[in-house]
Order: C-alpha cells, then sequence, then structure tokens
C-alpha cells in the first residue's frame, strides 16, 4: 500500500463529500467479479488508482483504454481483476465509459498502510481535480 | 531439454510464474514462483486485533470473506471468546455463498478454456447442441434458437479480436477433444453464469452489509436480527436469502455439474495426471455446534498421507511442531538461518530479495526463487483445496461426501484412485459445490428455528473491551479458503498485535521447495504431464488451473503501455 492506496485514500475523501447528483462513489477496494454488476449499472465509470510512471508524484493522467488489453501489463495485483472484468463486461453486452484517473507515485520499498506526507496532503486536491473532470465529462 | 516459462499462469493477468523442463515431450521437473510481494504481516503489528479482520480481508479479491473469518476466530482464540450459535450460522452462511460463487466462476471464468476450444464453437450446429443439453439436464435454456444466438455472439467477439479471453487462448490445440456442440454448450453456461454470479453474492451484501470486503466482528457478527425492523436481518431479507439459496442449488445441479461431467466424459486421460503429492491437508469448516468443535464441522478437519484413505491424522494447528515454513527458496531471512523452519506464531517476515530484475531469462532455482514461504505439516509437504477437503471427508467416513463421489465415480466408470488427479482435482470442486449449496440451506433452516424460538443474540460482548484481556495471548484461526486450508495466527502483547502470520492456501500449493528439497503441490503435479507443443503448453495450464491458482498480494500498480489509450495530463507538479 503507502501511496499506492492512493485511490483508497480519494475514494474514503469523496465519501465525504457531496457528489453531484447521479454520482455514487465505491471502494472497489480487491472485489474482482463481485464488482461486476456495480460496473455495470453505470453509464460512466471513473477509476481512480496509482501509476508508476516515473512523472512527479500528484501528476494525474487521465487514460481511456477501450478493451482489456489496452491496459497495462500489470494492472492489479489480484488474480481475478479488472481486465477480466471488461472482458466480461462485453460479453454481457453492457459496457460504461470508463475513465482511468491514474495518480502519479513513487515507489516505496516497505510496505506501510499510511500515504506518505506528501501524499496524504495532496488527496483533497487530486479530489478536486477529479470531481471536477467528473463533471465536466458526464 | 527446453524449459518452458510460464508467466502469468492465470488466464489474462497475475502473479504466478511456472518454469518446467521438458525432456522428449515430458515434464521432468517443475519450479513455481510467486513473483509479488505481500506485506501484509508488516502492516498489521502494533495495531488493534479487533481491527485486523479489516485489513486482511483486502489481502485478496477472490478470497476476500475467508481472510476476515480466519483473522476474527484468531482473535476470538487468543481472546477465548465463543460466538453465539446465530453468529455462527450467519458466518456458515456468508462461507457457503462464497464457495458457490468462487467454484462456479473458476469452472467457467478460469478454468473452462483449458479444456472448451471457444473457435470450435463456431462450427457447432445449435440443433445438436440443443439435443445434448436436454439429455444433460431439465435446465430449461437448451433451444436451439438459444444456442445459436450465442454462437452469433461469440462469432461477433472471435472477428472483434479484442477480447483478452478470446486472444490468450491456445485455440485449435490437438489436446482440446470437446466436439464443438459441448464447446457451444459450455460457453453459453460461461455467459450464464457470468450474470446468475452476481446474484449469489448479493447474500454478502444482506448479511455483511456491503459487498465487496463485507463487515466482520470480533466476538459475533455485525448484524442485529429482528423480523420487524426495516433496517435489521429482517423478513424480507431473510426471504430474499432463501430465494438466492434455491437458485444456486438449481443452477449447481442443472448447470454446473452436469457440464462437469460432460466435459469430464471427454478427457478421462487427465486422470492419471497431474497427481503430484500424495498428502493432503483440510482444516475444514462449517462447524454445526461451534468452532470450538472441529469434529462437529460438515467438511472435516484430518490429513491424508500417501493416499492412504484407511486414516486421517489430527490436526493441530496450535502445535508448534506441526505446521511450520520455510524460507531456503523464499525471498526472505530468518534469524536463525536459511535452513530452519518457524511455527507461524515464531514467524518472521524479513524480506531479502536476492531475484533478478525483470527482464530476464530463468530464476536462479538453485538459491531462493519466490516471494512465497514454503508451509510443511510435520515435514511433510501437502496438496490442499476441494480434493483435499473431499478426501479428508471421504476418509472420515461422511456418507453424504462419500455418496456424491462414489455417484460421479460411477457415472464416470473411473476408480477411486482417479481422485489423485488433474481431473479429480476439477470434479471434487464441483462435487463440494454441490454439497455446499445443500448445506446453506440447512444452515439457512437452522437459522430460521433459532430465529423463531426466540433467539436474536448475534454478539457475545463479552471481552470486547481490552481491558478484560491478559497481557499476553496467542491464538490460531483456521478455515477453508475455497482454493484451500487458510489460518491465521495471532501474538497479542499489551492489547496490540505483536505478530500475526497467515499462512494461505496457494503457500502450500504453490511454494518453492523446503530445506530438504521436497517438492511442494504445484511442482511435484508438473512431473510426469506430457507437453505437446513447447511453445503452447495447455497441459501445464490445465494442471495448475485445476488447483486454482490465487497469489495473495497487496500491491497494486499500472504501468502505462497499450494501443488504444487517450491520454491527458494535468496537475503536473501535483505535489
Amino acid at each position: 500500500m503507502g501511496d499506492e492506496g492512493v485511490g483508497v485514500r480519494v475514494a474514503q475523501y469523496l465519501f465525504s463529500q457531496k457528489l453531484p447528483e447521479g454520482v455514487t462513489c465505491l471502494d472497489g477496494g480487491t472485489g474482482g467479479f463481485h464488482l461486476l454488476e456495480h460496473l455495470q449499472e453505470a453509464d460512466t465509470v471513473f477509476l481512480i488508482d496509482a501509476i508508476n510512471d516515473g512523472q512527479h508524484p500528484g501528476t494525474i493522467t487521465v487514460l481511456t483504454p477501450r478493451y482489456s488489453k489496452d491496459y497495462p501489463a500489470t494492472l492489479t495485483a489480484h488474480d481475478i481483476g479488472l481486465k477480466d472484468l471488461i472482458d466480461s463486461l462485453y460479453l454481457l453486452g453492457k459496457v460504461p465509459n470508463i475513465r482511468l484517473f491514474a495518480v502519479s507515485i513513487k515507489l516505496q520499498s516497505e510496505p506501510v498502510m499510511e500515504l506518505s506526507a506528501e501524499m496524504d496532503k495532496a488527496v483533497p486536491r487530486i479530489a478536486d481535480q477529479i470531481l471536477k473532470e467528473t463533471l465536466q465529462r458526464i | 531439454m527446453a524449459r518452458i516459462v510460464v508467466d502469468p499462469i492465470t488466464r489474462i493477468e497475475g502473479h504466478l510464474r511456472i518454469e518446467a523442463v521438458v525432456e522428449n515431450g515430458v515434464i521432468t521437473d517443475a519450479f513455481s514462483s510467486g513473483t509479488m510481494v505481500r506485506g501484509i504481516e508488516k502492516i498489521l503489528l502494533g495495531r488493534d486485533p479487533r481491527d485486523a479482520w479489516a485489513f486482511t480481508e483486502r489481502v485478496c479479491g477472490v478470497c476476500t470473506t475467508v481472510h476476515a473469518l480466519a483473522s476474527v476466530r484468531t482473535v476470538e482464540d487468543a481472546l477465548g471468546i465463543s460466538v453465539p450459535k446465530n453468529a455462527e450460522l450467519i458466518r456458515n452462511l456468508m462461507f457457503c455463498a462464497q464457495y458457490v460463487q468462487d467454484h462456479v466462476v473458476h469452472f467457467y471464468h478460469l478454468h473452462a478454456l483449458d479444456w472448451v476450444d471457444i473457435v470450435q464453437v463456431l462450427s457447432a450446429d445449435p440443433k445438436e447442441t440443443s439435443k445434448i443439453a436436454r439429455s444433460i439436464s431439465r435446465w430449461p435454456k437448451s433451444s436451439p434458437k438459444y444456442f445459436a444466438d450465442v454462437q452469433k455472439r461469440i462469432k461477433t467477439f472471435v472477428d472483434s479480436g479484442q477480447l483478452g479471453i478470446f486472444a490468450n487462448g491456445y485455440w485449435g490445440h490437438p489436446a482440446y477433444k470437446l466436439p464443438p456442440e459441448v464447446n457451444l454448450l459450455a460457453v453459453a453456461h460461461y455467459l450464464e453464469a457470468l450474470e446468475w454470479q452476481k446474484e449469489v453474492v448479493k447474500i454478502h451484501a444482506i448479511l455483511g452489509g456491503k459487498n465487496p470486503h463485507p463487515n466482520y466482528l470480533v466476538g459475533g457478527v455485525p448484524l442485529s436480527i429482528n423480523t420487524e425492523e426495516v433496517n435489521a436481518l429482517n423478513t424480507e431479507r431473510l426471504n430474499h436469502i432463501n430465494k438466492l439459496i434455491g437458485d444456486a442449488i438449481v443452477f449447481v445441479e442443472q448447470v454446473y455439474l452436469p457440464d462437469l461431467l460432460a466435459v469430464a466424459g471427454f478427457y478421462k486421460d487427465w486422470a492419471s495426471i497431474g497427481g503430484g503429492l500424495s498428502n493432503y491437508l483440510a482444516y475444514g469448516d462449517l462447524p454445526t455446534a461451534s468452532y470450538n468443535q472441529p469434529e462437529s464441522f460438515k467438511l472435516p478437519r484430518g490429513a491424508i498421507l500417501d493416499r492412504n484413505l484407511s486414516e486421517v491424522h489430527e490436526v493441530n494447528g496450535r502445535d508448534q511442531n506441526e505446521i511450520r515454513e520455510y524460507i531456503t527458496h523464499s525471498w526472505y531471512e530468518y534469524e536463525g538461518g536459511n535452513n530452519k523452519s518457524l511455527h507461524p506464531w515464531e514467524g518472521e517476515t524479513k524480506f531479502n530479495f536476492t531475484g533478478p530484475n525483470p527482464p530476464f531469462e530463468h530464476l536462479n532455482v538453485e538459491e531462493k526463487y519466490s516471494w512465497l514461504k514454503t508451509p510443511r505439516w510435520k515435514d511433510h509437504a501437502m496438496e490442499v483445496g476441494p480434493l483435499a477437503r473431499m478426501l479428508v471427508a471421504y476418509a472420515s467416513g461422511r456418507t453424504e461426501v462419500q455418496d456424491v463421489v462414489n455417484d460421479a465415480l460411477g457415472r464416470l466408470n473411473v476408480p477411486v484412485a482417479a481422485l489423485f488427479s488433474t481431473l479429480g482435482r476439477t470434479a471434487a470442486r464441483g462435487l463440494e459445490t454441490q454439497l455446499v449449496a445443500h448445506w446453506m440451506k440447512e444452515f439457512y433452516d437452522d437459522l430460521i428455528a433459532n430465529i423463531k424460538s426466540g433467539n436474536t443474540s448475534t454478539f457475545n460482548d463479552s471481552k470486547w473491551d481490552p481491558d478484560t484481556w491478559p497481557e499476553t495471548a496467542e491464538g490460531v484461526g483456521m478455515t477453508e479458503a475455497p482454493r484451500g486450508a487458510l489460518a491465521h495466527w495471532i501474538r497479542i502483547k499489551d492489547k496490540k498485535i505483536e505478530n500475526y502470520q497467515l499462512v494461505v492456501p496457494s503457500t502450500w500449493n504453490a511454494s518453492p521447495r523446503d530445506a530438504k528439497n521436497q517438492r511442494s503441490a504445484y511442482e511435484q503435479s508438473l512431473i510426469g504431464t506430457p507437453v505437446n507443443n513447447e511453445d503452447q503448453p495447455l497441459e501445464i495450464i490445465r494442471t495448475i488451473h485445476s488447483f486454482d491458482p490465487c497469489i495473495a498480494c497487496a500491491v497494486h500498480l499500472y504501468d502505462p503501455d497499450g494501443k488504444h489509450i487517450h491520454q491527458v495530463q494535468f496537475n503536473q507538479r501535483g505535489l
């Protein structure tokens, strides 16, 4: 975890905010196939997760991948992950628009639960930017 | 002699790597490596033991609730807490729902395409598929038109070439033996199972407050029972659960099992491939009295050695001579040295990565080569999982289990020894699902009877307050994840976690060699397996998938690449 948990922290922050009508926030955790119905029910899904892409920590990149193979090779640590879900959505015939907000982080070597002090400070701003972006796109 | 590498071994993504040595078309040696580190043990140090379940629940995306269960039991064991009957029943219901969902998903979505050639679906005659479907099951979706429609859908996906599940297979491999019509039947049910699995897990949302990651509680369940109250477990919600259980039984009996037996009939050669180890371990679960009375478990606890089904050995998680972990070939170090083993109460989690950085060709298997430790029971390498559970139950004289196992063996016309194989492992999972679906209904009926008798207690608060705890305590919480024996060990000191260790099923099965160079289950199961085409090692995948691999982990990352990605960047100086 550490800064890799930035997606969860941003979700937790969003829980405490008043979200626009029609927008819900879910901490999907490591839900695998358990998330299928949540994804199917949405018109647009905004995913928030960490990325190790060498950019300055806190940089947000908005990606709009279409198929599972467009997603990065090491997408998730879990053996039923988002890629399987994306394929499943196509098979079942209802695919939401998906936008991936990738937040750049610096890798830490030791596993910890807490965000680094800098990342922790940046959470509200990241959440606000994502919310602003979300409003423009729905 | 060739060295084949399969990485990742799971269908689309994952963190398990297999290296197999092939001589004259047969595997002569194999190495299994977990390629990602799990650091949850370190994260838990110093925390409140009552919170541990919420952290461990997220270790894995598919075993989620069972880690929470193992965790609360560990703390209850350490502090001497017994939970009310209703809590035991509600935990059992969640356990059963998890099994039925997970086993069905494993069969159709993670394993079926090792046996079912999806491209062959296109040449099937839907009328013939309909005839076959109606000859093996009463399941109503079986008309020629239905199968023709499915075929059309699949054609669109195959033509587009965009879906990972279709792109990543070894289609056309000579080891695929099903007629096109049976392939079509299986693929139609692949799609149906995908829709169906969303329903049964609603039991988790009802009983656990939310899904994914339902809530647990040390001392009981975080749920009040009141048949009249809107926000409690009320009559409406109970009825909903009852309906979901009924639907689950029908799906398992009319779709999963008939498909399993139909497909297995074409692959009987796999009843003598992939057996691997001859020792089996089950911690057991589903108490009908209480967790502290293992003899009351529907799935009994015990160990079998040398495939001797006339003797079941007792298993004790607290006995420090029984379950111990080696790190001889794992990227960790122990204070006492490389060849030592430790009981989990004494367990150490000190990383020592000495492996190559990617890209690399082969792991150095003479040294350390995996992020998984190597657990042993009385120094024996053990297989865990549905096959181990069914064998321990069978050998323990459980007639319910013996009946379904003997019936399936009879229908396939194979001897008991056929169980010790890749096919046996896959069949055991299906038979277990049938049993568990019916047990879920029994537990539901017990819960209703209990509530009707006026017993609505769900929480024992006698030891909730840390002031009631001793200065030090140690506990073990054992359960069975769908993919095998799972236990957590805890040491509590001054009301905080002093040590916490998880020994997960895939550690038993997928671990590297121990100090005596004994192979674990995955590695051993591959020895003797034929490989028709070294560039398409379908046979390796069949056997490894029969274990339902899942390398639990808590690390999460994106590396950017891919073709259809549209990128927009902002916040260039984010911090």
